[in-house]
């Protein structure tokens, strides 16, 4: 529509009749309504929009069945209530919240709608009618510290954290334990910058890191700026994590995690559609698809990405588990036995190092 | 050329002073409109969904209460600097010392508490937020350090504060590592007012606040030296208010009513310290202070207009898809147009006639 003076008018006079609009009613529709509660915007190019894409797919799968809507840069607090219960208002029927610091809310709003399905990602507190999800993003890790161990010069990577709950440490612990089969001296550093999305942080860290001597960078925020800094510095490289970030550091993108939500959410919508759906929790990883790596950087050797390759299939077919023992803490105590495997409880509650880690402060 | 000057009106309109507020919440209503059906989104929709929606569906007015609350409460503390021209900018970090004053409460009482845990922690909430607003008080005062950068960089440093607070010697012992400390026990916790919804005592409180802070600022002698110090420094002086007294109380009434925006806030909606504690509150009641008059009673009513583009701003989302951008759009035109009434009040607009086009 172009700026003219006719529609001007016409907007302006549209405009000035608006207070006697009233609230408008919402129709009932058949459709099962789904709601997305997002921490970033869907534009980050990570974690919000793999989240994005996985809803595009579910109104693609299941069309007229379904209907979606998202809200997107919620607040981790009591904000986070208000969009849940406004989603739950609406009609929706079945709600996503996306990110950890959703868990207090979503615990508390399902009470207050019971007939209401809620899923939580990431989380650990389930109820009647919340589950939880989340992918196996650590095999994934395992993949990237794998090409990490053979390409880094200096044997020191920086990782970039939001908090250190047992998501991101097994992250961080996949990482260095797949380096050090390659290279028994590499070493990792985390920093916490206590956010998911905050670009500016994210760029600073990776240039504080970068000074100190650290040729990879990787991270667990949701964000390709710690890429843009690597690419820009021009050390080795680093990781896409959430989605394919190389558009924005085509040089420096290793490879990237891929966060592939949309047969979850079709497989949750249609449960709920059914009326099957009951409370778990859901965590697949490499070998159902649901934890995908990107293509291969243009620095990568043929032999390195032959070498990731073999640790991306080994954990498809189980053949390969990289918490596997021995394994010793960060102070070089032995952790897990040889032979002996952590469990899926261990690993979420996990609170400790491996070798190779230098612990924040 | 055609030039215009601005020319200082001998008395503004005590009408329009108080019309402008309402006639910039219309002006934004009406430009938001064009300006988002110019550019291919549902304008009319939008603004809607902004404004009314929130007021028209008794559901959102539980959510209303809650948001204004602590916009109502700093915004009346900051009204009271600002109208001793004392620019206190940092209510943010005074809110976050605050509740992090109110936290230590909780936390050292968890387990032993009683009925005397929440005044308790309403005491500390206003000592900390107070204490921090002495910094810049007594920076000023002393060194005559501008209390706008002070205030402003102490914002920050309290920010990090609760980072390491509760990674470390506050953090859970049973958040799976989250950095956050535990749910406060019930003591510690605002009651709800009305059962059933999420109404709880700090929305009464506000307008409690806003009535008393009224009353003092229009009858009492303090009041009555905030008022003479910013409109007339000179005056004051000579009539014996101490331009140092004033700094120092302006900067500890806002800050400790910003320390009690944030206890109410970590005892009500959060229930604990969390890294996500500090949301822009005290940031965004300047505009609350602002779009109310610097007047108490004004402020009750800009809150609950924040408020309203707030959770107005989320209802569009979801039923129109407007972006969350779009309610910053609105806010700042809010204040943009306040602003620019404020100086068409106080000045009027004068065509100049130029002199020689000659002079080159």
């Amino acid at each position: 529509m172009t700026l003219n003076r006719r529609n001007l008018l016409k907007i302006g006079g549209a405009a000035a009749a608006l207070p006697l609009l009233g609230s408008k009613a919402f129709a009932q529709t058949e459709p099962l309504k789904v709601g997305f509660v997002l921490v970033g915007t869907i534009n980050d190019n990570g974690w919000n929009y793999a989240h994005n894409q996985g809803r595009l797919y579910l109104e693609e799968q299941l069309g007229d069945a379904v209907e979606t809507v998202y809200v997107e840069n919620v607040p981790e607090g009591p904000d986070c209530e208000r969009v849940l219960r406004e989603l739950a208002q609406q009609g929706c029927k079945l709600i996503f919240a996306t990110s950890f610091g959703f868990g207090d809310s979503v615990i508390k709003v399902a009470e207050q709608f019971p007939d209401i399905t809620f899923e939580h990602a990431t989380g650990y507190m389930r109820a009647d009618n919340v589950g939880t999800y989340n992918a196996r993003f650590h095999e994934g890790r395992a993949v990237c510290g794998t090409i990490a161990g053979h390409m880094s010069q200096t044997g020191k990577a920086g990782y970039i954290g939001s908090f250190p709950i047992p998501e991101v440490v097994m992250g961080i612990n996949s990482f260095v334990l797949a380096a050090r089969k390659i290279n028994p001296d590499f070493t990792i550093t985390p920093v916490y910058i206590s956010t998911w999305n905050d670009p500016a942080k994210e760029a600073d860290a990776a240039r504080a890191m970068i000074d100190q001597g650290i040729d990879i960078i990787a991270q667990h925020t949701d964000g390709p700026a710690a890429l843009q800094v690597a690419e820009e510095r021009g050390i080795v490289g680093g990781f896409g994590q959430g989605a394919d970030m190389s558009a924005f550091a085509p040089q420096a993108q290793l490879t990237s995690i891929i966060d592939n939500w949309g047969p979850h959410y079709v497989k949750t919508a249609q449960a709920v559609l059914d009326g099957t759906w009951e409370s778990k929790d859901s965590w697949p990883g490499l070998a159902e698809g649901e934890v995908q790596i990107g293509p291969y950087g243009p620095k990568v050797p043929e032999a390195v990405i032959a070498a990731a390759e073999a640790v991306k299939n080994g954990q498809i077919d189980g053949s390969f588990n990289i918490f596997t023992g021995p394994i010793n803490d960060h102070t070089g105590a032995e952790k897990v036995a040889a032979g002996v495997t952590l469990t899926d409880a261990e690993l979420l509650s996990m609170d400790w190092y491996v070798e190779g880690v230098i612990p924040p402060a | 050329m055609m030039q215009f000057r601005l020319e200082k009106r001998r008395e503004p309109s005590r009408f329009m002073l108080y019309a402008t507020p309402v006639a910039a919440v219309f002006l934004t209503m009406v430009i938001g409109a064009i300006i988002f059906s110019a550019i291919g989104f549902d304008g009319i929709g939008a603004v809607r969904e902004i404004f009314l929606t929130p007021l028209t569906n008794s559901y959102k007015w539980q959510d209303l209460g809650v948001k204004a609350a602590p916009l109502i409460i700093i915004g009346v503390g900051l009204s009271i600097a600002y109208r001793a021209n004392v620019w206190n900018i940092g209510a943010e970090g005074q809110y976050i010392m605050g509740g992090l004053a109110a936290t230590w409460v909780a936390l050292a009482s968890h387990g032993s508490g009683g009925w005397w845990t929440l005044p308790a922690m309403m005491l500390a909430g206003m000592a900390g937020g107070a204490a921090y607003g002495a910094i810049p008080a007594l920076l000023k005062t002393r060194l005559n350090v501008n209390e706008i950068l002070t205030s402003l960089m102490l914002t920050y440093a309290s920010v990090q504060l609760i980072y390491y607070l509760v990674r470390a010697p506050w953090k859970d012992p049973m958040g799976m590592g989250f950095p956050q400390t535990r749910r406060f026990a019930s003591e510690a916790l605002l009651p709800n007012i009305f059962p059933g919804t999420i109404v709880h005592a700090g929305v009464p409180i506000a307008v409690i606040v806003a009535l008393i802070a009224w009353f003092i600022m229009s009858r009492s002698v303090f009041g009555y030296q905030m008022r003479v110090v910013g409109a007339a420094p000179h005056a004051a002086r000579y009539g014996g208010f101490s331009e140092n007294k004033t700094i120092w109380l302006a900067l500890l009434v806002s800050g400790g009513l910003a320390g009690l925006a944030g206890m109410l806030e970590v005892a009500g909606p959060f229930q604990r310290m969390v890294p996500g504690f500090p949301t822009n509150y005290g940031f965004t009641a300047i505009i609350v202070a602002f779009l109310g008059r610097l007047n108490p009673l004004g402020v009750i009513f800009a809150g609950i207009v924040m408020a309203i583009t707030f959770v107005g701003g989320e209802v569009a989302q979801t039923t129109i898809g407007l972006s969350n951008s779009a309610t910053g759009v609105f806010q700042a035109m809010m204040l943009f147009f306040l602003l620019a009434g404020d100086i068409l009040v106080r000045y009027r607009l004068k065509r100049v006639v130029p002199q020689t086009e000659a002079r080159v």
